[in-house]
């Protein structure tokens, strides 16, 4: 399921039609500096969508304009249908909408399990008086939220490390957890910025496996990465991004022919 | 009319230099920490009580009472540091400090009651009934003129030991900037240290100075501490200029407040300033440089 | 399943309690004492509003404070609209800030509160008079220990539900990391709202028992420094666990009394211990029973151990 045809800045509207998130000429500025300029993004329903550009190209200023985090300074974003502008970060989770973050941002002081079932905030199934009297459906939901939040820890390969407190697990490990407390929310667009960062080899093609896996699920990635090698295994689409602006979008293989593109990452 | 005016303006300076004394020792430890120094209120109240001793007790001259005020806050200064706000350092946690040095307050709060008593010191200058005229009417005891030039004299200095002095350089650096500090080769708790026993100096300083306008009671520099906690916000947290304006401004309120309105509301009014301040601006007038990297 | 058998334990635990509380005014017949424990009641519902607001979700104390003595509830949940946007050390102050501002308004509003004379004889709560039973008068001590302490239990039950629910790690993610919470759809100004009220609605409950059961009421200095020995409560107890501050009441409330002989050294006390607490067990007792109780099982596993070899 790849956009016919290449899709240019000028080309991209967010009509909808056949695009699952449509972002249309965005700008993000901070103080004196424009970290996304005139950003206009057409992602289709499944596969993997990556944006990739070098160090402070704009990639995670970008992601944290789709997920709310920052609101842009002009232009629109919509979501199966769905206008994303003003809406804030939290209220988009529940329309689907997950992510994860470059710096990672466990909660340190809680388990491995609390972390994923904190992110099952949005999922919860109890009448408001059981919060406090716990019954039957309380008890119902909380065996569904620890049977689902394992499943998950078995997902990303920490479920022995379920019971030990987030700060103590080694990086990779954390990259997983970040991974698998974004799938709590259920989310049909799933954002990850930069998940390999400070992995290691085996840890990457872990990683690449498990992105593999959700994709064929029908889940829709956007992955921001630094990575090329990452990108070019599992990307259908590639945006590039240089110094806040689009450079190029196409297949990896178009990519990597370009010669702008190459010369951005060549630093020339 | 225009008489009154003037007048209130002087009270109001008087106050302001000495907030401005206890307040910049709060902001400058915010800045090379970004902690609060809760007990600091008592380093004001000891070094008021150390002059009252050294002036009464031992007969000892009002002017050198001030440096020795100087020398006790200072002394209590590197206690407080030494014993709480190095050993927690490593902690990481914003809030342990302050809740330490609560109750390091509480504690000497209640030490000193239990020594020296509920009942106000009377705390007599001999220089607070010399009188000196001014211009329409106006006046200004020699005590508070005092105030006024030893405040000045001292910020004076303060500002030339933070520009011309490496040290002093390094403190300003690290307020400013906190992590390029490590890169200027200075060792932290070198730096840490000095700027505790600086601000806390000043504090016994001020206090010594308060002791003969206030009530002199164990509780004497809480009444003070608070106001210089809306003055350091006001002026923005860590920020020395932004302090020493805000400190003169909130003499002034309290001043003309205490003549034009009523008298009980002039913590209302300073309060009411900083809510709606914060309700504004909610990290300070000068927006601390602290961007979010997410 | 080990945590079915904890939760059954905890249970126990409860039932155990209740009937400790129900005995209590059997077994001590010294109304001072009687006194003492009803403060400790109080004491202990305060506590406990106190550490949901303060620290389950890193909020500084003083607003806490303010919120729970002065107003309650809703007056608690309109200002926190205002609390949310601050942050870490402005939130401090901004609390100071507010306290000092209630405590002079009080003082001013003479109409309303009488200044600094106080209101005098308040009255405790109405007698209960059941058809067929004996009239229950609140005038009594032992009556008005059982109204308060059956408080604090009911309202230590609901909240210990509360942070056991999902809502538990919903207020925690907050504490832990904002952005990252609101990743996962939670509304963090909403949540901070709901437990300034929540915690503001038990102090506010608590304010009022003291207020019938001491029999007046002065916007007195006195009420800052109150707030820094609920403060020392909370932190002597464990902060961010429900049972540590109930630990930390009862601890300061009854230590100093049996210290009386010392001359008034409460509040040096409550100095010394808040500082020492902070500086070598910033968990409280919570954390050292928690210690105590991990030695014990290396302990009993070490001399399994050394039995089976």
């Amino acid at each position: 399921m790849i956009a016919s045809g290449p899709a240019t800045a000028a080309q991209a509207r967010p009509t909808g039609a056949g695009a699952f998130f449509c972002g249309a000429g965005l700008h993000k500025r901070f103080g004196g500096v424009q970290a996304v300029r005139d950003i206009s993004l057409t992602v289709p329903r499944g596969g993997v969508f990556a944006i990739i550009g070098p160090n402070g190209a704009g990639k995670s200023t970008l992601l944290n304009l789709m997920s709310g985090l920052y609101q842009p300074d002009a232009g629109r974003m919509i979501f199966d249908g769905v206008d994303l502008v003003g809406l804030p970060a939290h209220k988009r989770v529940r329309l689907g909408l997950g992510r994860t973050f470059q710096k990672i941002r466990l909660f340190k002081q809680l388990s491995v399990l609390g972390n994923v079932i904190a992110a099952f905030h949005i999922h919860h199934d109890i009448p408001a008086w059981q919060y406090v009297i716990h019954g039957a459906a309380f008890e119902r939901d909380h065996a569904r939220c620890r049977a689902e939040a394992i499943k998950l820890l078995d997902f990303v390969g920490l479920e022995a490390r379920a019971s030990v407190l987030a700060a103590s697990l080694a990086y990779g490990e954390q990259r997983m957890l970040e991974l698998a407390r974004a799938l709590a929310t259920s989310p049909r667009l799933l954002m990850l910025d930069e998940p390999a960062a400070g992995l290691n080899a085996a840890d990457v093609e872990r990683l690449v496996e498990r992105i593999r896996i959700l994709r064929k699920r029908g889940m829709t990635i956007i992955v921001v990465e630094h990575n090329m090698d990452l990108v070019m295994k599992i990307a259908d689409r590639v945006l590039v991004m240089d110094y806040g602006q689009y450079l190029f979008e196409g297949t990896p293989l178009e990519v990597q022919a370009n010669s702008a593109v190459i010369a951005a990452y060549l630093g020339a | 009319m225009l008489t009154v005016v003037l007048q209130q303006g002087i009270n109001g300076i008087v106050f302001g230099s000495l907030y401005v004394l206890v307040a910049l020792g709060l902001t400058l430890i915010y800045g090379v920490l970004v902690q609060i120094n809760f007990a600091h209120a008592d380093v004001v109240t000891i070094g008021a009580f150390a002059a009252y001793f050294f002036t009464f007790a031992f007969g000892g001259n009002y002017l050198i009472s001030i440096g020795i005020a100087l020398m006790a806050g200072a002394a209590l200064g590197w206690l407080v540091n030494a014993a709480i706000f190095a050993p927690l350092r490593e902690r990481g946690n914003e809030l342990l400090p302050l809740i330490a040095t609560i109750g390091v307050s509480i504690l000497l709060q209640n030490a000193m009651l239990l020594w020296f008593g509920p009942i106000p010191y009377a705390f007599d200058s001999p220089y607070s009934n010399k009188v000196i005229r001014l211009w329409g009417g106006t006046f200004i005891t020699l005590q508070n003129l005092i105030i006024v030039v030893v405040s000045a004299l001292t910020i004076a200095l303060l500002y030339a030991f933070m520009k011309f002095t490496f040290m002093g350089k390094a403190l300003r650096a690290v307020s400013q900037d906190r992590e390029t500090a490590g890169l200027m080769g200075v060792n932290p708790n070198q730096l840490i240290m000095l700027t505790f026993v600086i601000a806390s100096a000043l504090a016994g300083m001020g206090g010594a100075m308060l002791g003969p306008i206030l009530v002199l009671t164990p509780f004497a520099g809480t009444t003070v501490i608070v106001k210089a906690f809306a003055i350091v916000i006001i002026g923005g947290f860590g920020n020395v200029e932004g302090t020493i304006i805000a400190g003169l401004v909130v003499g002034l309120i309290e001043s003309y407040t205490t003549q034009f309105v009523n008298p009980g509301l002039t913590d209302i009014v300073v309060f009411t300033l900083l809510l709606l301040m914060l309700a504004l601006r909610p990290t300070g007038l000068i927006a601390e440089k602290r961007e979010e990297n997410v | 399943m080990p945590t079915d058998r904890v939760r059954i334990s905890r249970r126990g635990w409860f039932l155990v309690v209740a009937v400790i509380i129900a005995l209590l005014p059997f077994v001590i017949q010294d109304s001072y004492w009687r006194t003492n424990l009803i403060v400790c009641a109080i004491n202990i519902m305060l506590a406990i509003g106190l550490d949901l607001l303060v620290m389950k979700l890193g909020v500084p104390f003083w607003m806490a404070f303010v919120f729970g003595m002065v107003l309650s509830g809703a007056a608690g949940m309109a200002l926190s609209i205002f609390a949310v946007r601050l942050r870490g050390h402005y939130l401090a102050i901004a609390s100071l800030g507010f306290a000092v501002i209630v405590h002079q308004v009080l003082l001013n509003w003479i109409s309303l509160t009488q200044g600094p004379l106080g209101i005098y004889a308040i009255k405790p709560p109405p007698d209960i008079a059941l058809p067929g039973l004996p009239v229950i008068s609140f005038g009594n001590t032992a009556n008005m220990f059982y109204l308060v302490a059956s408080f604090a239990f009911l309202f230590y039950l609901l909240l210990d539900q509360l942070v056991r629910s999902p809502i538990g790690e919903t207020l925690k993610a907050i504490r832990e990391d904002e952005i990252s919470a609101s990743a996962f759809g939670i509304n963090c100004t909403a949540w901070k709202v709901f437990a300034f009220g929540i915690g503001s609605a038990v102090a506010g409950a608590a304010g009022a028992f003291y207020a019938s059961f001491v029999g007046t009421l002065v916007p007195d200095a006195f009420i800052i420094t109150e707030s820094f020995t609920i403060l020392a409560m909370v932190i002597v107890g464990g902060m961010g666990t429900l049972i540590g501050p109930v630990w930390g009441a009862i601890l300061l409330t009854i230590l100093p009394e049996l210290l009386r002989g010392f001359g008034d050294l409460r509040l040096i006390l409550y100095g010394a211990a808040l500082t020492l607490v902070v500086l070598f067990m910033p968990g409280g007792i919570a954390q050292a029973a928690q210690m105590f109780r991990a030695r014990l099982g290396r302990l009993a596993t070490a001399t399994d151990a050394g039995m089976r070899q």
